[in-house]
Order: structure tokens, then C-alpha cells, then sequence
């Protein structure tokens, strides 16, 4: 079998490539020996002539086919690849946040006894922006088009907590400036979730780990505390600030 | 193959322009934070935006190129906002192209000597247009800058600095200035579909007394280049728009080449102390103030046009909630790779097959562009650098890391003595693709409302007085030995034509003058 020119190399030993790159990367290699194999083209005429009618889009596919038809499943990470190659990728978690009984359970969350005032800590995330008070509201779940949709139809409730997984600006924008505050289980204070929240000035908490916390349940954020800082992410340090869970009115 | 183009002072030159982007790369790639989307395949259309830089880019600016050379682009584009400044050129134009070309070897379809002649090509386009663009400086990038994004002449920090209105927390300007600002970014995130590529920062400029001027520009966010904003932005009344902001108390210490910025003490919007806006494009002289005739009238446009970005983002997302994951994928790969169509704006020969459609070459990988292949491949690409490609001998040190890796495979000085290589990916551009709704002829300018070949046509007829010859090579350096001289004047009247304090005030003034013809000429309009 033809050899490629990238086939001896002194320190390929070191790569890790992320499995799903080396199989559908290795399936391509493969395709573009056995082309020059079948056809005795040079790879002066293959590279930027041939290979494009060689490896063609029908070939990808076909390569993409085999690894599904193999049982590998994608993790996605759009909402919309999953709904639209139900059976290409690994089922994502409850997609919307509409059951009554859905919560966030992360293993990392902190959870601590009712204290004397009747709330319970119920976990933790890295503060946006530091306010004067901590902020408090009705949680309600965020996760999907149709719950952004709903809001959009049916207006935000007033006083509204949202909980979201996704720290992008985009699911959430005709909606985000009607929210009292968010919880983002994900990225940074620098994710753009968290850059528009402060823009809108928001309270939010970003990376949040939480446990425990119903849609309409009232929930403390700690606001007050310490916004965390670019150098507190690059020396790994904790800077977390804390949610509860509020006795209902 | 034999090349009559490559150099071994050319290879040498390329391939520390490599070097150099593949370390900054990783630097971007360990301090910024990786956006994450349930709403677009972020990563996966990134993907494609690489791979169709790679396969168009080359043809794209040698069309470009025949028509103006890169210095020419920088000097015509001066005195206007484009996305061929900041963020677009410091970083996104050559490494997507490099990122693509990695993408590709690893995959064993090209190897690092192939389209060296191209790689050469980019590269050098890239940097003649830098040094021109940056001239003020004299630096390549923001990096080389120590992260610092000082681009402006004197004569136009001056007149942002003399025209921005003061205000202070809690005030009618500051609280309308803070809305508008969160609705245009947020409408800016969605119209680039979760990417910041239609919005950057760069300064800061120091305005004395504990302020610094940073400079925050936005752009494509009316009806033009992108078609999905084709009746969504059909009352958003400008393309481009440029705010100024003063911020007391605050000093911007880096200003990176993705147009990020830190701070101390951390950014807050109650420091902002001024605003001011404006627009511009490559059909104005230089800056057009908007709603800037009265303190009063800059309150009512922010608010007046907070609403329509508000409305613009409502409508989009609509939009967008309705697109297959191929439309979303196009829209995002487009924004991507069409970082750089700013450069065929500016020559007068934008076309919207070259820019809004994804070349067959690279529309053939969309099969593999699920999500995860393209987290998993970006994140490999970035930080780990765990591809066969980015591995080096066991004594390597790599910038930043100190691991034997490198981000991008330089291209072997071997290939001059073999000529073991094919030089180009070719000047034809392979057929477009897109499934996008077909492009509507609206293009929103500082003109009015043209059709393309109106657009081209005007933009080619069009020589500012500031790129003329008389004007275009006075830069900072000579106005500091003759700034007496009535070309001086003559300069900076030119730049002063629209401001409100600063017109017909020649090139004299210093940093506290400003101040002092504040004073004089709002006396109790400057306070909040």
C-alpha cells in the first residue's frame, strides 16, 4: 500500500489525538493509500487536482457511516445535531428544563445543612460582578429553544433566576435582559454569557455547581461576594461564591 | 516541482511568521476562554471557516492584490472602522488559514511543504499590510506590542477626546450609554453566531488625569455582506459603529490580538467618565459622528437604537431558531472565514460568491463536522497540541509551555534543494456552496442603501483626501518636526471636518489643550 509522506515520523509517538479525531483522520488516510494505490496517480497530480473526485464528499460520508453504523455515538454539544441525527449521537441530558421535578445534580456542588435562617446551601459559582447585596429569586430552568421560546411568547416572570447549562450569548438573547439573575453551570466569567450579563448588569454566577434546586424554588444568590478575577482562573484558585435554597414564602 | 517564487530568504521569513502565530495561538488558546453554544455548532462550523480560508484565501487576495497592493489597503482603510483591523488581521487572518493547513496535514492530504507558494503568498500579504496598518508603532501584532493595541493617529485620538460627552454612573448618558452597549454586543454575539468576530476593542489611549481611551468597534450589523440579516436589520441604521469610551481610574494592561482586554482593577461600567459614537465606512472621509450634536441628542440615539438592536436580535434569533444545523453551519463557517472580505471592500471588487459560499473543496469534510469531532479537534489544534503534526524532538521547548510541540508544521527548507513540492492550491476558485437564502442586493452604507455593483462602483471612485499622496505618508513622526507647517494644518483639518469642538483647529493642540477647549466651548453641557 502507498505510503504517505506523513507515515514515518520520528516523534509520532507523542501524539494523542482525541479518539474521535484519530479514527475518522486514520479512516481518511486510509482512503487517500488506497486511492493513490488504484489510480497510480503521483501525489503531485493527487494533492491539489485529483483528490478532489479521489476523496470526495461521498467518500467522507462514507467513512462518517461506518463509524455510527460501528455504534460510535457523537457527544454533542447543539441542540439542533442531536434532533436532527437522533441516531448519531449519545442522547443529551433532559434537553429542556419544562419537568417539574428537573434539577442541575452536580457532584461537585456543595451542599450544607438548613441553616438557623432556614436556607441551605445548595452549591457554588465563580460571581461576574461583585453588587452591594446578594440577590434573590424564583428559579426557573433555561435550556432549550422552546423554553427560551416560551419566555419569548409568554414574557419572563418577574424576579427570575434562570438556570442554564449553555455560557454562550446566543440560546438565551431575545430573553437575558428580563432575567433578575442567573445561575451558568459552564465557562467563565469571561464566557459571553457572563461578559453580557455584566453588560446588563445582571447578577450572575458562572461555572455554578448546584444540587437540588426546582424550577420555582426561591434561591439566594451571593452576589456580594468577590467577582472573580482573570489572574484567580490562571493560578487555578477558588474564588467561588455561595447558592442557597430559600424556604418557600 | 521547481519554483521560481520561494526564496530561502523567503521560507526563512514564512516560517518564523509561523512560528511566531502558532505560539501566540496557544497563548489565546490558554488564557481566553473557549465559547461554548447549545444554539450553533460553534466548533464544528469553525472547522469549516478554516478549511475554506485554506482553499480560498490565496486566489481571494491575489485577486485582491492585482488591484491594490496590501500597503495601499492599509492606507486607504486608515481613517475608517473595518474588520481588516484589530482582531481580523492581528490574528484570525493568517492562523485560520494555518489552522486549516494543519487540519489538512494531519489528515495526511497535504503535506507541510505543499502550497508553500501559497503559504509564502498569505503570509506576506499579511505582514506588508500589518506594517503598513500599524505603522504608528511600527509592530507587527498586539503581541509584539507587549498586548497593547495603540493604532490611532494623534489627530484622531484627539478628536474622539475632545468630542466625547462626560458622564458618571447613574446619569441619563451613563445609564443610556450601559444599555446600548449591552444590546449592541448582544445582538453582535448573534449576528456572528456566538463568536466576537463582529465586535473588538483596541487601545487603550491615555487621556490624562487617571483616563484611558479604549475604543470599541462593531461591525456587519446592518442589511450588507451577511444574508441573514437581510430584513432582520433592515431598520438598524448603520453597518459600522464606532463607540468611544473614556474609563476613569482603570488601566486596560493588555489589549490581546483576539480584541479581549484586562484590566486593573477589573473592568466595571461604572467607571466609564465618556462616550461617544460614530460611524464609517469605505465611502467616508474618516469618522462621521452619530447622534453626537448634543449631549441630549447622544442620549436619545442610544436609547432609540437600543431598542432597535433589541428588536434586530429578537428577529434574528427567530431566524436563526428556525435554521437546519447546515445553515447554522454555513452562517457561522462564513463568519469565520469572511473575516477578511474587508480587504475586496476597500479594492472595490467584493463579490458575494467569493465570500458568502463554502468552496467544494472544503464542503466536502461537512460530513465529518459533527459536534464533537469538532470540540475535540479544536481543542487539540489549540492547547494540547496533541496532533501527530504538532510533535517535536524530545529537547524542545515550546514558548509558553515548555513541552517538545509546536502549533503549526513549518515548512521544510528542504523543498528548495528537492523542489519536492506543489506550489499552490491553484487560482481557481472550486464551485460555492451554501444553503443560505439567497442574498438579498441591500448593502447599508455610509451612503445610503446601494446595490453591490453601485457599492464597488462608488468605492473605486472614491480616493479620500487622507490616502491621497499629498496626505497619505504624514504620519506622527513627521507631525512631531512639522506640526507648524500649514500641511499640517491642512492634515488635521481634514480629520476635524466633522468634530464638534476641534474644527478648523489645526495640528497645534496638545492632550491638555483638549481639556481646556472643552471647557470653554460646553462649559455646563460637559457636566453630567
Amino acid at each position: 500500500m502507498a505510503n504517505l509522506y506523513t507515515d514515518v515520523d520520528k516523534y509520532e509517538d507523542a501524539a494523542s489525538p482525541p479518539s474521535v479525531v484519530a479514527i475518522l483522520h486514520g479512516a481518511i488516510k486510509d482512503l487517500v493509500r488506497r486511492r493513490l494505490d488504484q489510480t497510480g496517480v503521483s501525489w503531485q497530480e493527487f494533492v491539489f487536482d485529483k483528490s478532489y473526485a479521489l476523496v470526495s464528499a461521498a467518500d467522507l460520508n462514507e467513512i462518517e457511516r461506518k463509524v455510527v453504523d460501528g455504534g460510535y455515538r457523537y457527544t454533542g454539544s447543539a441542540l439542533i445535531s442531536a434532533v436532527e441525527r437522533p441516531g448519531a449521537y449519545a442522547p443529551m441530558n433532559e434537553a429542556d428544563g419544562a419537568s417539574p421535578d428537573f434539577t442541575f445534580e452536580h457532584d461537585e456542588a456543595m451542599v450544607e445543612p438548613v441553616d438557623s435562617t432556614g436556607r441551605q446551601r445548595r452549591g457554588q459559582g465563580d460571581n461576574v460582578v461583585e453588587f452591594p447585596a446578594n440577590t434573590i429569586g424564583t428559579a426557573r430552568y433555561y435550556r432549550s429553544i422552546q423554553d427560551v421560546m416560551i419566555g419569548l411568547t409568554e414574557g419572563v416572570p418577574e424576579g427570575t433566576i434562570a438556570i442554564i447549562d449553555d455560557s454562550g450569548g446566543t440560546l438565551t438573547a431575545p430573553i437575558l435582559e428580563h432575567f433578575h439573575g442567573v445561575i451558568c453551570a459552564g465557562g467563565t466569567v469571561r464566557s459571553h454569557l457572563g461578559i453580557l450579563t455584566r453588560e446588563y448588569g445582571i447578577p450572575c454566577l458562572m461555572n455554578a455547581r448546584v444540587s437540588g434546586i426546582r424550577g420555582g424554588d426561591r434561591v439566594e444568590l451571593e452576589v456580594s461576594g468577590r467577582a472573580k478575577t482573570a489572574e484567580a482562573y490562571q493560578r487555578g484558585e477558588d474564588m467561588s461564591v455561595r447558592v442557597w435554597k430559600l424556604p418557600a414564602n | 516541482m521547481e519554483s521560481n517564487n520561494l526564496t530561502y530568504t523567503k521560507l526563512l521569513e514564512t516560517n518564523n511568521l509561523i512560528r511566531s502565530a502558532g505560539e501566540e495561538t496557544y497563548f489565546l488558546g490558554v488564557t481566553r476562554t473557549v465559547q461554548e453554544s447549545k444554539f450553533f455548532p460553534v466548533s464544528a462550523y469553525i472547522m469549516l471557516g478554516y478549511l475554506n480560508a485554506f482553499y480560498r484565501y490565496p486566489s481571494l487576495l491575489r485577486k485582491i492584490g492585482a488591484i491594490m497592493a496590501p500597503e495601499d489597503l492599509a492606507d486607504r482603510v486608515r481613517n475608517s472602522t473595518s474588520k481588516i483591523q484589530s482582531m481580523g488581521t492581528n490574528w484570525c487572518m493568517i492562523n485560520f488559514y494555518l489552522l486549516g493547513r494543519e487540519m489538512l496535514i494531519d489528515m495526511g492530504l497535504i503535506r507541510p511543504q505543499d502550497a508553500a507558494e501559497d503559504v509564502a503568498f498569505v503570509l506576506e500579504f499579511w505582514r506588508r499590510y500589518q506594517l503598513a496598518w500599524r505603522r504608528e508603532t511600527g509592530h507587527l501584532t498586539n503581541k509584539e506590542g507587549g498586548h497593547r493595541s495603540q493604532i490611532l493617529p494623534e489627530r484622531r485620538v484627539q478628536v474622539y477626546h475632545a468630542d466625547m460627552y462626560l458622564c458618571e454612573e447613574g446619569d441619563p448618558l451613563h445609564t443610556a450609554a450601559d444599555r446600548f452597549m449591552a444590546a449592541i454586543s448582544q445582538y453582535a454575539v448573534l449576528v456572528a453566531c456566538e463568536s466576537r468576530v463582529c465586535m473588538t476593542n483596541h487601545g487603550p489611549y491615555n487621556l490624562g488625569n487617571g483616563r484611558e481611551l479604549l475604543v470599541r468597534d462593531f461591525f456587519d450589523l446592518a442589511e450588507g455582506d451577511l444574508p441573514w440579516l437581510d430584513g432582520v436589520a433592515k431598520n438598524v441604521p448603520h453597518a459600522r459603529l464606532t463607540i468611544t469610551t473614556a474609563v476613569k481610574d482603570t488601566h486596560f494592561y493588555m489589549v490581546d490580538d483576539w480584541g479581549s482586554f484586562e484590566s486593573r482593577p477589573e473592568y466595571k461600567a461604572e467607571n466609564i467618565c465618556g462616550v461617544g459614537l460614530y460611524t464609517s465606512d469605505e465611502l467616508s472621509e474618516t469618522q462621521i459622528p452619530v447622534g453626537m450634536g448634543s449631549r441630549s441628542e447622544l442620549i436619545e440615539t442610544f436609547e432609540s437604537y437600543a431598542e432597535i438592536f433589541k428588536e434586530a436580535t429578537k428577529n434574528l434569533w427567530e431566524r436563526f431558531a428556525g435554521y437546519s444545523r447546515d445553515q447554522l453551519l454555513d452562517a457561522g463557517a462564513l463568519t469565520y472565514y469572511s473575516i477578511i472580505k474587508d480587504f475586496a471592500h476597500v479594492a472595490g471588487c467584493y463579490e458575494n460568491s467569493d465570500w458568502m459560499e463554502i468552496d467544494e473543496r472544503a464542503d466536502r469534510f461537512r460530513v465529518l463536522l459533527n459536534d464533537e469531532y469538532g470540540n475535540m479537534l479544536l481543542g487539540a489544534l489549540f492547547v494540547p497540541l496533541t496532533l501527530a503534526s504538532q510533535q517535536c524532538s524530545e529537547y524542545t521547548m515550546m514558548c509558553h509551555t515548555d513541552l517538545p510541540k509546536r502549533s503549526y508544521s513549518p515548512i521544510p527548507y528542504s523543498t528548495l534543494a528537492d523542489g519536492e513540492f506543489v506550489p499552490s492550491v491553484g487560482d481557481v476558485l472550486g464551485a460555492g456552496i451554501t444553503y443560505l437564502p439567497e442574498k438579498v442586493d441591500r448593502y447599508r452604507t455610509t451612503q445610503g442603501v446601494l446595490g453591490l455593483d453601485e457599492l464597488n462602483r462608488r468605492t473605486r471612485a472614491f480616493t479620500p483626501a487622507l490616502y491621497s499622496e499629498r496626505f497619505r505618508y504624514l504620519d506622527d513622526a513627521w507631525v512631531k518636526y512639522n506640526y507648524e507647517s500649514p500641511l499640517a494644518d491642512e492634515l488635521y483639518r481634514i480629520e476635524q471636518a466633522s468634530s464638534r469642538q476641534l474644527r478648523d483647529r489645526g495640528a497645534g493642540l496638545r492632550r491638555d489643550d483638549i481639556d481646556n477647549i472643552r471647557d470653554e466651548n460646553t462649559g455646563s453641557e460637559m457636566v453630567p
